[in-house]
C-alpha cells in the first residue's frame, strides 16, 4: 500500500512562484482547453518579436540534443543502442510537456514526460523530494512506459534553486530480468512476469547513482554488464543536455529560455496542424487491422490455464481531418487487452504514434508534444491500447502496435492520395519480426540474452509510384540496420548459414512492397541454450493499398538433432542460405532425415532448448504493395524474377507475367504474351465476381449462425463488450436481429478477466495521468 | 649545398570535379597558385595546364620548373567520381556460401546514408545504388569460421574452383574474396586466394585477385567486402590515371616521384598496393595544412573549420595528431578505411534559404547553389535565395569583384528575392532578414564547432581555430565569435589551402589489424604480459608491411620512423578509441598498464570520467602501425615587419557594410597589398581575386611574417 502521513505532505516550492508542481500543470491544462492554444499562448510573443532570436534558441537546443545522443551512444556495449541506435534524449519543461526530443526513437517524446507528470501528480516533490542533482529511473508500463525493456533516465535541471525543467534518456535494454530471456520475451502473460519494475524510483543523488540501485537493479537483470553501460550511457548524456540548458540561459537569460519552453510547444501545435491541412484531405478515413495471438499451441508455455487460447487483435481505426487541420484518432470497437505480453499504455499511443508520423506527416526536427496537443485521441478503456486492470503485461507491445497502426499509415495514405501527393503514399508497413529471442550460457561462459534486431531492416510498403524499400526500416525506427554479421556472432551463439532477400515476401501491387530478407542460424558454442519466435504466422498485419497485396505471413522453421556436426566432417551437404520456396523445401534434404523438424505457422513460442548444430531461420517480414498486380511492368517483373525477389510460379499466377529462362538461369519476360495473358485475367476475374449484396447476404447468413472461428467470435465479443457504439455499428451494417450477439461466455474458451477488472487507478494514493478521451 | 632561394621545391594538386589547383611554393617560402579547368578524359593535362597558369605569376616554364621540384602531392575526386559513376571494373566476387546476396543487399543504412538530419527520417526519400557487384558476378563457397577464429565449416576447394571459372566465363576482370570472420583467422581465405590464383593460371587468365584479409582484416565484414571491392573496381583503373600523370611529369623532366594524398592523412606512393585508401583527400588537405602551420606558431591544440559551397567540415588537432576514424562511410557506403575524423553539417556559403512552409522557421540547405552562386548571378537560372545573397545584399562581398571579377552580381536582383522569399513573409526588413540568416548560419557554424570540441573533452580556450576553404573568410569572425578560441587564423592563401596542405603531408604508410585481446583489470602479471605479447606480435606483422612498401619506393628499413598504436575499449563495449602507444614495444606487464592507463585517461577526457567502468576489463580490439621516412615540406614565408600602418597603395575605398541593424562604411583593402605586421581594425574588408576576409565592427587583425591573418575580437 502506498501510506503516506500527512506531514510528509510539505511543500518545497520549487517553482519559487508558491505553486506546487501540480497547481501549475493545472493551469496550464486549464489555459490549453479553454483556448485551443498550449499554455493559452494564443500569440507566439518571443518569436514574433525576434524570430532570428528564437531560431538560434531553437538551433542551439536541438543541435545539442542530437549531439549528445552521439556522443553519449558510444558508451554503451549493446548492439541494440550503439548499431540500432536504440536511445533518445528530451528535453522537457517544468511540468513534463516536451520541448525538443533529438533523433533516435522519436517515440519516447512523451513516454518520460508521462511518468514526470505520475511524479508530479502524487507529490514527489515532497517525498522522496525534488533536488539539484538527482536521477530518477521509471520503465513503467502502467504509466506510459511502452515496454519495460526502455529504462529512463530523468533528471530535473534548476536554475538559480528553482525547477525550469527536465532531461530524460531513454535506452532499449537487452533484458529485464522478465521471466525468459531477451527484452520482449513472451513466457509472461501478466506484468508480475514482465521484469524488474521501476516506478519514478529516485536512483541517484548529487549526480551520482546509489549503491542500492545499483546492486539491485544489477542482479535483477541477466546482462549486468550492458544494464549498467546503458546506465551510464543515459546519464552521460542527460547531464550534457543539463550543461547544455544551463549555458544557453547563461547567454540568452532565462525568461528567453522559458517562454520559449513554452512558446516551441504551441508551435510544434500549429506545425503539425498545418502539414495536415497542407498534405491531406479533409474527411472520415476508416480502416481496420488485426493481428494473432496463438496462445492455445503446445510450444507457449504459459504457467495460466486462463491465457491458454487463440485470440485476436482487432484495431478498428476511425481518422476523422476537419478543415481546419485538427484531426481526431478514434480507436472505438477495439478489443480487449489479454493476457499476453502485447498490451499498450495510452501513452504508448499518444507519444508512441510520432515515430511513425515523423517518417511521413512530420518529417522534421521540430516535433514536440505539440503534435500531442494537435490531436484528438479517443481510446476507450479496458481496450488493448487504454487496459482498465493493473495487472496487464506489455513486454511486446509492438505486436499490437505495428499491426494497429499499419491502418492507420494506410488511412493517411489515402488522404494523401486524395489530394494528390502520389510520392508520399505507403502502403503501409511491415509487421516487424520475427523476433530472435533467448538465452543461457553462452560462447564465454556467461549468463546471457539475446534480442537480435534484425527486425529493425523490413521491407516498407510500396508507395504509389515506386516499389517498397527491401529490408530497409521498421515502422518504429525509419532509420533501420540490419548490422553486420561479425557483430552479432560477438554477441549471439549462433552461426550464420545464411542471410539473403526473402523472395515473395513484398506484398505484389502494380508497385510491390520491399521484400524482407531472412537469416539461417545454427547454434554454436553455447552452453545452455533456449530460443523463441515472436511475429505474425496465421494472420496479415498489413493489407496493402489500392489493389496491392498485403506481405506474406510469417512462419516458423526449427531444426534439432541435425546430424550437422557430422555433415560438416564428412563433407556431406549442408543447408546453406536461404529457405527461398517454403512450399518445395530444401534444408530439410541438407540435415539428416531423422532431425526434429517444425515448420508451421506458430510464430509465437516460448523458451524451447536448442542444443549446439541445432538451426533456427531468422525471417524479417516485407512491406504491402500498392494498386493491382497486373498492372506491373513486365520490365520489373523480370528484375525481380533475375534477382530472386519473386519466384516464378507467383510471376504468372500473381502477375500475370509469361516468361522463360535459358541456360544461364535468366529469365525473360514476353511483354506482348504477358499483355494478352492479363486480358484473359481480367475476364476469368470478370467471370468470378458477384455484386457486393449478393456477398452481403452470404456472409450475413455466417454471422446470424455464428459460422466464424472462435478466435474471430471471441475477438468480437471483446469489442462488443466493451463498446456498445460499435456493437451498433456492427449490427446496423449486417442489418442483423436486435436479440443477436456474441459474448465470451458461449464460446467454451477462458474467459478469465472478461468480467472482473481493476485499475491502477483504484489503488490508495495513486493519482494516474490520464491524456485521452476514455 | 646552397638552395637558390628562387628555386620552386614543393608542388600540391587539388584535382576537383570542377576545377584543377596548383600550388607551387620556392624555397624561399613565396608561393603561387594555378587553376585551369579539370580534364576527366586526362588528368595530367589539367595538371599540366594549371601549372602553366600558376608559374606565369613567376614567369617561369613548366620544363624549367618541374626539374628543380623535389616533391609533389596529388588528391584528387578521380577514384571518387569513377565509384559514384559506377564506372569500375567488372569485378567478381568469391563469398561464403549462403550470402551471395549480401553485398547486393548493403547495409539498410546505405539507404540513407549522406542524407541530412530530415530526410533521414523521411522514408520515402531513401533509396539504395546500384551495388558494385552484381549478384550474377557473384559465386558463394562451403566455407565457415567463427567468431574465435575456429575453423567451423572447412573450404571445400573444388567449390573455389568451380567459382573461379564460373566468374572468368562471367566476364570478370577482377577477383575479391571476403569470407565472414576473416579478419580473426585469414586461413580459409588465404587458401581461396592461392587456389584462385593457381585456377586463373590454369585458364590462362591474368586478372588480379583480391583478398580482404589482405588488404583491410578488420572485423565488420559489410565494410571489408565494400573496401577490398573498391580497391579492384577502381584503384587499378585510377593506377592508370596516375601512372599517365607521372608520365607526363616525367616527360618534363621532373625528377621526384609521385606521391598520393591518403585517407589517413599521409601521403603513399601511386604504386602503393592499397589505392582504394585515396577514394577522398582533398579535404584532409586542410587538416594536414592546420598541423604543418601549427608547428610553425607553437600551437598543437587547432581547430581545423573548412566552409565550401554546401558544407562545413570540422576535424581537431590534439597534441598535434588528428583523430582517425577506423568505418567511415564514403560514396554511400561503408568502408573500412583510416580516415582522418571530419565532420561535416550540411550547411555552407552557398546554401539556399528557405521558410519552411507550415513553421515559418529558416531553412538552410541541404541543397546548395553550388557554382551557379545565387539568385545574384542573373545568369545563374536560381530563384532560390542562397546565403551569397544574403552576403551581397550586406556589403560583404563586391559585386562587381566576385572571383577576381569574372562574374557580375546583380545587388537589385537579391534584394528582390530576399524580400519575397524572407523578409516580407517574417515581417523583417530586407537587410535584418538578410543578416538574420547569416547571423543564424554562423550560430549553426559555432555551435557546431563548439560542441565538436566539448565533445571530445576539451576546452576552445585551449585552440587555435584555423579557418580556411573559399568562402571561410567572410564567415569567419561569424562562427568564432564569442567561442573563446586561443588564436584565429585566416593564412591568406584560404583558397588553395588544401593544395597546401597536401604537399604537406608526410609520406606515411599505415596498417590496421583486428585483434582480440581481453584482460581483466586486476589481471595477472602474466596475462598482461601474454596480452603485450599478442599486440606486439601483430605491430610486428604490420611494421614487416610497412616497410614494405617503402622499399618498394627505395628506401631502406632503417629510414622508416616506426609509430604503433591500438585501439582499445572497456569490455563488452563496441566502440574503442585510438591511442598512439606510450610505449615503443609492449613486452611486460608494466607495459600493459601504461598501455590502459593512456586509454583511460583518453576515456575520461572524452565521454566523462564518471563513465568510465575499469571493472569490466580492457579489450585491445585494434593494432596500428604507421611509419614515415622524411620529405620536403613547403617553406612558410619569412617577411620582414612592416609596421602596424598599411601602405596606402592597398586601400582600395570604403563600401557600405551592414550588421547589427546599421549601416557603417567597411573601408576595403586589397590582400596582396598588405604587409607583415599591418594592424587593420574593423569594420573593414579585405579582398583578393578568391578570397574575401570581413572584419566587421568590434573585430581587429593583424598580419604576421608567414601571411596569416590573426583575428581578434576588441573588448
Amino acid at each position: 500500500m502506498n501510506m503516506m502521513t500527512p506531514n510528509e505532505t510539505g511543500f518545497a516550492d520549487l517553482l519559487k512562484n508558491g505553486q506546487t508542481l501540480k497547481q501549475f500543470r493545472d493551469g496550464i491544462i486549464e489555459r490549453t482547453q479553454k483556448t485551443g492554444h498550449y499554455n493559452g499562448l494564443e500569440k507566439l510573443e518571443l518569436r514574433d518579436a525576434d524570430p532570428i532570436g528564437y531560431e538560434k534558441l531553437f538551433s542551439k537546443l536541438r543541435g545539442g540534443l542530437v549531439h549528445a545522443r552521439e556522443t553519449a551512444k558510444k558508451i554503451a556495449a549493446s548492439p541494440i543502442v550503439e548499431q540500432e541506435g536504440e536511445l533518445c534524449f528530451t528535453l522537457y519543461n517544468a511540468v513534463g510537456d516536451c520541448v525538443l526530443t533529438s533523433t533516435g526513437i522519436i517515440i519516447h517524446v512523451g513516454t518520460m514526460g508521462a511518468a514526470i507528470k505520475y511524479m508530479i501528480e502524487n507529490n514527489w516533490e515532497a517525498n522522496p523530494g525534488i533536488n539539484p542533482g538527482d536521477m530518477f529511473t521509471n520503465n513503467d508500463c502502467s504509466i506510459g512506459n511502452v515496454h519495460p525493456c526502455d529504462i529512463a533516465t530523468i533528471v530535473p535541471i534548476f536554475w538559480e534553486d528553482r525547477l525550469i525543467g527536465w532531461v530524460g534518456g531513454v535506452t532499449h535494454v537487452i533484458d529485464t530480468g522478465a521471466v525468459t530471456p531477451g527484452s520482449m520475451s513472451t513466457g509472461q502473460t501478466q506484468r508480475f512476469g514482465d521484469g524488474y519494475m521501476i516506478t519514478c524510483r529516485k536512483t541517484g543523488v548529487n549526480d551520482t547513482p546509489l549503491r542500492d540501485w545499483l546492486h539491485e537493479s544489477q542482479r535483477s537483470v541477466r546482462t549486468p554488464k550492458y544494464w549498467i553501460l546503458d546506465e551510464k550511457t543515459r546519464i552521460a548524456g542527460c547531464h550534457m543536455i543539463r550543461e547544455l540548458v544551463e549555458e544557453v540561459i547563461r547567454a540568452d537569460g532565462i525568461e528567453a529560455y522559458e517562454k520559449f519552453a513554452y512558446e516551441v510547444i504551441e508551435e510544434g501545435r500549429r506545425g503539425l496542424q498545418s502539414r495536415i491541412k497542407a498534405m491531406t484531405l479533409p474527411g472520415k478515413y476508416r480502416k481496420v487491422s488485426f493481428v494473432d495471438v496463438p496462445y492455445k499451441h503446445e510450444d507457449v508455455q504459459v504457467s495460466n490455464a486462463f491465457a491458454k487460447l487463440d485470440s485476436i487483435m482487432h484495431s478498428p481505426c476511425e481518422m476523422t481531418i476537419k478543415g481546419d487541420g485538427k484531426w481526431r484518432l478514434d480507436f472505438e470497437g477495439a478489443s480487449r487487452w489479454g493476457w499476453h505480453t502485447f498490451n499498450a499504455h495510452q501513452v504508448a499511443f499518444t507519444s508512441g504514434i510520432w515515430v511513425m508520423m515523423c517518417q511521413t506527416l512530420v518529417p522534421t526536427q521540430r516535433i514536440n508534444d505539440g503534435a500531442y496537443f494537435a490531436t484528438e485521441f479517443r481510446l476507450p478503456k479496458g481496450t488493448w491500447c487504454n487496459p482498465d486492470d493493473r495487472r496487464t503485461g506489455h513486454a511486446y507491445a509492438w505486436h499490437f502496435l505495428v499491426s494497429g497502426w499499419a491502418a492507420l499509415w494506410r488511412g493517411l495514405s489515402q488522404a494523401y492520395f486524395s489530394r494528390g501527393y502520389l510520392e508520399e503514399v505507403n502502403a503501409g508497413n511491415a509487421n516487424t519480426s520475427n523476433w530472435l529471442q533467448g538465452g543461457g550460457i553462452n560462447q564465454d561462459g556467461e549468463i546471457h540474452a539475446v534480442n537480435s534486431f534484425e527486425a529493425s531492416s523490413c521491407g516498407t510498403g510500396a508507395c504509389a509510384v515506386k516499389d517498397g524499400l527491401n529490408h530497409a526500416a521498421a515502422i518504429w525506427n525509419p532509420e533501420g540496420d540490419m548490422g553486420d554479421i561479425e557483430i552479432w556472432e560477438m554477441a549471439e551463439p549462433l552461426l550464420y548459414m545464411g542471410r539473403n532477400v526473402k523472395a515473395n515476401s513484398g506484398g505484389y501491387g502494380k508497385y510491390r512492397g520491399g521484400c524482407g530478407f531472412e537469416t539461417l542460424r545454427m547454434v554454436w558454442n553455447a552452453q545452455d541454450w533456449t530460443m523463441f519466435f515472436m511475429g505474425n504466422g496465421f494472420m496479415n498485419s498489413d493489407w496493402g493499398l489500392m489493389g496491392g497485396y498485403p506481405s506474406a505471413t510469417g512462419y516458423r522453421f526449427e531444426a534439432h538433432k541435425t546430424g550437422l556436426e557430422r555433415r560438416i566432417a564428412n563433407g556431406e551437404s549442408l543447408p546453406l542460405g536461404g529457405d527461398i520456396d517454403p512450399s518445395a523445401p530444401t534444408y530439410e534434404h541438407n540435415i539428416d532425415a531423422t532431425a526434429q523438424v517444425k515448420r508451421d505457422k506458430q510464430c509465437m513460442t516460448t523458451e524451447d532448448c536448442y542444443a549446439n548444430h541445432d538451426l533456427y531461420l531468422n525471417y524479417l517480414r516485407g512491406g504491402p504493395g500498392f494498386g493491382d498486380p497486373i498492372d506491373r511492368e513486365p520490365a520489373a517483373i523480370e528484375k525481380d524474377l533475375n534477382e530472386r525477389f519473386l519466384l516464378p510460379e507467383y510471376a504468372g499466377k500473381v502477375y500475370g507475367a509469361v516468361f522463360s529462362q535459358d541456360a544461364k538461369g535468366t529469365y525473360t519476360v514476353d511483354a506482348a504474351k504477358t499483355r494478352a495473358r492479363r486480358a484473359e485475367m481480367r475476364k476469368e476475374r470478370l467471370a468470378r465476381a458477384v455484386p457486393v449484396r449478393e456477398w452481403m447476404k452470404e456472409e450475413r447468413e455466417r454471422i446470424l449462425n455464428k459460422h466464424a472461428s472462435t478466435a474471430v467470435q471471441h475477438m468480437f465479443a471483446t469489442s462488443f463488450a466493451l463498446s456498445e457504439k460499435f456493437t451498433k455499428q456492427f449490427k446496423d451494417f449486417w442489418n442483423l436481429p436486435a436479440d443477436w450477439m456474441v459474448s465470451e461466455d458461449e464460446l467454451g474458451v477462458p474467459s478469465y478477466g472478461s468480467k472482473h477488472r481493476m485499475d491502477l487507478s483504484l489503488m490508495p494514493d495513486v493519482t494516474t495521468v490520464v491524456q485521452v478521451e476514455e | 649545398m646552397t638552395i637558390d632561394n628562387s628555386s620552386v621545391q614543393v608542388l600540391g594538386i587539388d584535382a576537383g570535379g570542377t576545377m584543377t589547383d596548383t600550388f607551387f611554393v620556392r624555397a624561399d617560402g613565396r608561393f603561387v597558385v594555378g587553376k585551369a579547368q579539370s580534364n576527366p578524359g586526362d588528368e595530367s593535362l589539367a595538371i599540366y595546364n594549371s601549372s602553366v597558369d600558376a608559374l606565369a605569376h613567376w614567369g617561369r616554364e613548366v620544363d624549367e620548373v618541374y626539374p628543380e621540384l623535389v616533391t609533389c602531392v596529388y588528391s584528387g575526386t578521380a577514384m571518387l567520381n569513377r565509384v559514384l559513376m559506377r564506372k569500375g571494373l567488372d569485378v567478381g566476387l568469391i563469398c561464403n556460401r549462403g550470402f551471395e546476396q549480401v553485398h547486393s543487399m548493403g547495409r539498410a543504412l546505405q539507404s540513407y546514408l549522406g542524407y541530412a538530419l530530415e530526410d533521414r527520417i523521411h522514408l520515402n526519400t531513401h533509396r539504395y545504388d546500384e551495388p558494385l557487384v552484381p549478384v550474377s558476378r557473384t559465386r558463394g563457397v562451403t566455407e565457415r569460421t567463427d567468431v574465435q577464429g575456429k575453423v567451423v565449416i572447412p573450404l571445400r576447394e573444388a567449390e573455389v574452383r568451380s567459382a573461379v571459372k564460373e566468374l572468368v566465363d562471367a566476364g570478370s576482370k577482377a577477383i575479391v574474396i571476403c569470407f565472414l570472420q576473416s579478419h580473426k583467422n585469414g586461413s580459409s581465405e588465404q587458401r581461396a586466394r592461392d587456389i584462385a590464383k593457381e585456377e586463373l593460371k590454369k585458364l590462362g587468365v591474368d586478372i588480379p585477385v583480391f583478398a580482404s584479409v589482405d588488404y583491410y582484416p578488420q572485423r565488420k565484414e559489410s565494410h571489408r567486402m565494400n573496401t577490398t571491392i573498391l580497391e579492384a573496381y577502381g584503384a587499378e583503373p585510377s593506377r592508370q590515371t596516375l601512372k599517365k600523370v607521372s608520365d607526363r611529369f616525367k616527360k618534363h623532366g621532373a625528377k621526384f616521384d609521385l606521391r598520393v594524398m591518403a585517407t589517413h592523412g599521409g601521403t603513399i606512393s601511386w604504386k602503393a598496393k592499397e589505392l582504394a585508401r585515396t577514394i577522398v583527400s582533398g579535404p584532409i588537405g586542410g587538416v594536414i595544412g592546420s598541423r604543418l602551420l601549427g608547428e610553425a606558431l607553437g600551437d598543437e591544440n587547432i581547430a581545423c573549420s573548412d566552409i565550401g559551397g554546401t558544407s562545413f567540415d570540422v576535424a581537431l588537432i590534439t597534441k598535434g595528431s588528428f583523430a582517425i576514424k577506423s568505418d567511415p562511410d564514403m560514396a554511400r557506403l561503408v568502408l573500412s578505411l583510416p580516415l582522418v575524423a571530419m565532420d561535416s553539417v550540411g550547411a555552407g556559403a552557398g546554401s539556399f534559404v528557405r521558410l519552411d512552409p507550415y513553421s515559418k522557421s529558416i531553412k538552410l540547405g541541404p541543397d546548395s547553389a553550388g557554382y551557379r552562386v545565387g539568385t545574384c548571378w542573373p545568369e545563374s537560372g536560381l530563384e532560390t535565395v542562397s546565403v551569397s545573397d544574403c552576403h551581397v545584399v550586406l556589403g560583404y562581398l563586391n559585386p562587381n569583384n566576385f572571383l577576381g571579377g569574372a562574374i557580375k552580381l546583380d545587388v537589385q536582383r537579391a534584394r528582390d528575392h530576399i524580400k519575397a522569399q524572407i523578409a516580407d513573409p517574417l515581417g523583417l526588413s530586407v537587410e535584418d532578414a538578410a543578416a538574420g540568416v547569416i547571423e543564424l548560419l554562423d550560430l549553426t557554424l559555432s555551435e557546431y564547432l563548439r560542441a565538436n570540441i566539448s565533445a571530445k573533452g576539451y576546452n576552445p580556450a585551449e585552440f587555435t581555430c584555423f579557418s580556411y576553404g573559399g568562402a571561410g573568410p567572410v564567415h569567419t569572425y561569424g562562427y568564432t565569435e564569442g567561442v573563446g578560441f586561443k588564436d584565429v587564423v585566416v593564412p591568406a592563401w584560404a583558397a588553395g589551402f588544401s593544395a597546401f596542405g597536401c604537399a604537406c603531408a608526410d609520406f606515411e604508410y599505415r596498417y590496421d589489424k583486428s585483434v582480440d585481446l581481453g584482460v581483466a583489470q586486476l589481471a595477472s602479471d602474466a596475462d598482461k604480459a601474454a596480452a603485450c605479447r599478442t599486440l606486439q606480435d601483430a605491430w610486428s606483422e604490420l611494421a614487416g608491411k610497412v616497410i614494405e612498401e617503402f622499399v618498394i619506393n627505395g628506401f631502406k628499413a632503417e629510414d622508416v620512423m616506426l609509430i604503433p598504436g591500438y585501439k582499445m575499449q572497456y569490455m563488452g563495449q563496441l566502440n574503442d578509441l585510438e591511442i598512439i602507444s606510450p610505449v615503443p614495444t609492449a613486452q611486460s606487464a608494466a607495459d600493459w598498464d601504461k598501455i590502459v592507463e593512456a586509454f583511460e585517461n583518453t576515456y575520461g577526457r572524452v565521454y566523462a570520467s564518471s563513465a568510465r567502468s575499469p571493472e569490466l576489463g580492457f579489450s585491445a580490439t585494434g593494432a596500428i602501425m604507421r611509419g614515415t621516412v622524411a620529405t620536403q615540406k613547403p617553406v612558410l614565408p619569412e617577411d620582414p615587419d612592416c609596421g602596424p600602418t598599411p601602405p596606402p597603395e592597398a586601400r582600395i575605398g570604403t563600401r557600405p557594410f551592414y550588421r547589427h541593424k546599421k549601416w557603417v562604411d567597411a573601408v576595403i583593402w586589397k590582400m596582396e597589398a598588405l604587409k607583415a605586421g599591418n594592424h587593420i581594425v574593423g569594420p573593414a574588408i579585405i579582398e583578393s581575386d578568391a578570397t574575401t576576409f570581413v572584419v566587421p565592427d568590434g573585430f581587429e587583425t593583424t598580419i604576421d611574417k608567414h601571411r596569416l591573418f590573426h583575428l581578434k575580437e576588441v573588448r
